[in-house]
């Protein structure tokens, strides 16, 4: 990875596949910002680049290249190099710490959800650099981390560990309850044991030392399963892609490439025991028309669209896949005040390809996603094993 | 994760995607691997079918016999780009052109390039000489030179506008956005442009191409064309982007931005391949494979001192003997030897010199293409992707 910028041929297609240079002209794109100036960066020296802060990590750019350069990986590693020496404003140290923010909140749950939406806190968040655009979710005191622990029977030749991640855990519990259901309904063993942050917040808020603290605290937990026997399983694509690439990569975690290796998002996993004839689920019609959007870090994860091909199998169902938009906010990023227009301009951009397809519900993989588009289009936002629970109807508390 | 397939496709260029298209219209369930965005995406979004005095089409007679053309035939390729058009126009993106004539197409270094089928917004490119052009510029726009075109045309003048931004991305964002482009055609409705066509960089619009470019043509009541410009290419992103939702609205699954990282086989076929990754690698299994990896420029053929290696399946690549014989002296002269290097084929796209009975190719891997000797690249990527996949398609159940 180190010297994989060498391979840049400077095609530009990185910045074709920019969200944020499109609509944000003081960002130089990918192929400046990561191989091009790499080249002039020196591990002894000072990180001076201050624009590497408008990269959203979408990780378009990875995808893109033809030549196997990782511009978002290259701007990553000078992200935290940028953070460790300069000043974090508030929002950066806020946000990296989205876990403690979101326990605060989870235990305040009904005061949060009345004050955040009002005028005068608004106010006073603007002042701190946070930006109001997009509505704070509301929080859950019944949070995922206060649910029942487990479900399915004890001897199943499957068993699984949950990996839910914080927008889940704080802020759409019911999502995790649905998700921990229906694997158990599958004849899968669910294990959801005490777990923090991913770390992916503090790395894109560019602090190297959170995300490594969460993540060796993960990998412990973790791997302690995968020993005895267990899968790890995600649904949030961002926390997938910070278990699965970032731990065994720049995180330089222990047990990373283990955790790497056994870590399946949710409908990977469902079509994996298919694929082995472990369950031969009935698909139950829906008469729904659906736009899919797909978030960025699902293409980054490099599986495929493992929901789709499930949603292929349900009769009556119809899914628009749109891969084409970053829905803008990028985890915590369109929550600053600094990013608010390109954030904005990106949201209501993927809201109005969605509303093309006159859908009566959007779907998203990611927490992040679903809050923007769910805002910008007033379609409502579900996720993706929502609707696989509407058609395989597993039951079960949420 | 197993994911099965009837056909698995490797490389995303035109070729992968026409035959993707091709074998999803005959109910086959298709995956297309690609380890980034095709070549497409720099290229001036024109077909180019075989650049020769008149008809294209019948120009493919007069090629050498072991031309890629051949093994499809006329009447195949004919189909095969109308069923590329037929594709573009659903996509929004419609094709002009005749494939027995071809056509100039103005550049942006002020040269005309031979093309056969032209995206609609470059239909007016192929003017006279004589006639009046107005170069249309924007100020600071990066790599877009009117000078160049001016100073080639002796009847054609130019005039700048300032969008703001100085990217073709960003420029072609723009032209998405209403009130910039009333404020853009109030602009140009001012100037004082004598009689003749106008020409701009092509940035109207990146998904709205369509509905940008007419309303620049009614707005100042002129014959407008688009010029293709340096990458980003936003005419060549175009026909990428339309390529590309036909595959989804087929349902066929993409696997992008990873490469292969290894081959199963099992006897003399090929089962799976594995894609790179940090951790555990997906596995694509597949009744059959095609190869749509392209040449030298994305990767699918790769050169040392004095061999050419096929990256995937190490296929043995024909050579056009030893390195000495490569290249021209002249660099710029059409038609370096290196060029006639790839995979053999036989008369159903299978490669010769090898086992394996699954694996089609298809595009400019083949050997003998001579892509930029003839100047076929579309054209040769559209119809021997189609026809990979017929032959293909008899197989796979």
């Amino acid at each position: 990875m180190k010297f994989d910028f060498q391979h840049c041929i400077r095609c530009t297609v990185c910045v074709a596949n920019c969200p944020v240079f499109k609509v944000n002209s003081a960002f130089p794109g990918p192929k400046q910002s990561g191989p091009d100036a790499q080249r002039f960066r020196s591990d002894d020296g000072a990180s001076i680049d201050r624009w590497v802060r408008l990269c959203s990590q979408c990780k378009r750019c990875d995808v893109a290249c033809p030549y196997g350069v990782h511009p978002a990986e290259i701007i990553l590693r000078e992200q935290t190099r940028y953070g460790a020496g300069h000043f974090r404003p508030l929002p950066y140290r806020l946000f990296a710490n989205n876990y403690w923010l979101g326990m605060f909140n989870s235990l305040i749950a009904p005061l949060a959800n009345i004050l955040t939406p009002r005028g005068f806190v608004k106010r006073v968040l603007n002042v701190f650099g946070i930006s109001t655009v997009t509505p704070f979710p509301p929080y859950r005191f019944h949070s995922m981390n206060r649910s029942w622990r487990w479900k399915g029977r004890r001897k199943s030749r499957k068993r699984v560990v949950f990996f839910y991640g914080c927008f889940i855990n704080y802020n759409r519990p019911d999502i995790g309850r649905g998700v921990r259901n229906l694997l158990a309904s599958l004849g899968v063993r669910v294990v959801i044991p005490r777990q923090v942050c991913c770390g992916l917040p503090a790395l894109g808020n560019g602090d190297m030392e959170t995300a490594r603290k969460f993540a060796r605290k993960n990998a412990r937990i973790l791997a302690g399963y995968i020993d005895k026997g267990y899968d790890v399983i995600y649904t949030c694509t961002s926390c997938g892609l910070s278990l699965t690439q970032d731990y065994p990569g720049i995180l330089g975690v222990p047990d990373g490439k283990k955790i790497s290796e056994n870590s399946y998002n949710l409908h990977e996993y469902i079509l994996k025991l298919m694929d082995e004839g472990y369950i031969d689920p009935a698909f139950a019609p829906l008469h729904r028309r659906v736009a899919y959007h797909i978030p960025c870090h699902l293409r980054a994860l490099g599986i495929g669209y493992p929901a789709a091909r499930l949603f292929e199998r349900i009769p009556g169902l119809e899914v628009h896949i749109l891969e084409d938009n970053c829905c803008g906010l990028a985890g915590s990023y369109g929550f600053k005040k600094k990013h608010e227009k390109t954030s904005a301009k990106l949201g209501a951009d993927a809201a109005r390809a969605i509303k093309a397809t006159g859908p009566d519900a959007l779907m998203s993989d990611c927490g992040a996603c679903k809050m923007q588009l769910g805002y910008f289009s007033g379609i409502p936002a579900l996720d993706p094993s929502e609707i696989l629970r509407e058609s395989l109807k597993p039951g079960g508390d949420t | 994760m197993n994911a099965v397939y009837d056909v698995v496709i490797i490389g995303g260029g035109m070729s992968g995607m026409m035959a993707a298209v091709t074998l999803a219209g005959k109910g086959r369930k298709v995956a297309v691997i690609s380890k980034g965005d095709p070549v497409c995406c720099f290229s001036t979004g024109c077909i180019d079918l075989l650049a020769t005095g008149g008809d294209p089409l019948e120009g493919i007679g007069t090629l050498p016999d072991n031309h890629p053309y051949h093994l499809v035939g006329k009447d195949a390729v004919a189909k095969a780009l109308e069923l590329f058009r037929g594709i573009m126009s659903e996509e929004g993106v419609p094709y002009v052109g005749d494939v027995h004539a071809n056509r100039g197409v103005l550049t942006s270094l002020g040269r005309r390039k031979t093309t056969c089928l032209v995206p609609e917004t470059m239909e007016f490119s192929d003017f006279d000489p004589d006639e009046y052009i107005h170069v249309i510029s924007f100020h600071k726009m990066k790599d877009f030179y009117p000078q160049y075109i001016t100073s080639r045309y002796p009847n054609a003048g130019h005039s700048i506008f300032d969008p703001g931004v100085i990217t073709t991305p960003g420029i072609a964002e723009k032209f998405e956005n209403r009130p910039f482009l009333e404020s853009f055609l109030s602009w140009l409705g001012g100037l004082d442009i004598p009689e003749g066509r106008i020409a701009l960089p092509a940035v109207l619009g990146k998904s709205l191409a369509g509905d940008v470019y007419r309303e620049v043509s009614a707005g100042c009541g002129r014959k407008v064309f688009e010029i293709p410009t340096l990458p980003p290419s936003i005419s060549g992103l175009r026909l990428f982007g339309g390529m590309k939702n036909a595959l989804l609205r087929r349902g066929i699954d993409l696997y992008w931005g990873r490469g292969i990282y290894s081959v199963e086989k099992l006897g003399n076929r090929i089962e799976a391949v594995t894609l790179t990754s940090q951790g555990r690698a997906t596995r694509v299994e597949g009744t059959a494979f095609i190869l749509a990896t392209g040449s030298f420029v994305s990767g699918g053929l790769q050169a040392s001192m004095d061999t050419v290696t096929e990256t995937i399946f190490d296929l043995s690549a024909y050579l056009p003997g030893g390195r000495e014989g490569w290249f021209n002296d002249d660099f710029f002269a059409p038609g370096h030897e290196i060029e006639k290097a790839g995979i053999r084929v036989d008369a159903s796209f299978r490669p010769v010199d090898t086992e394996i009975e699954n694996l089609y190719v298809c595009g400019s891997i083949l050997a003998f293409s001579e892509v930029m000797k003839y100047r076929c690249g579309h054209g040769m990527a559209i119809a021997t992707g189609v026809a990979a996949a017929e032959a293909c398609g008899g197989l796979a159940q």
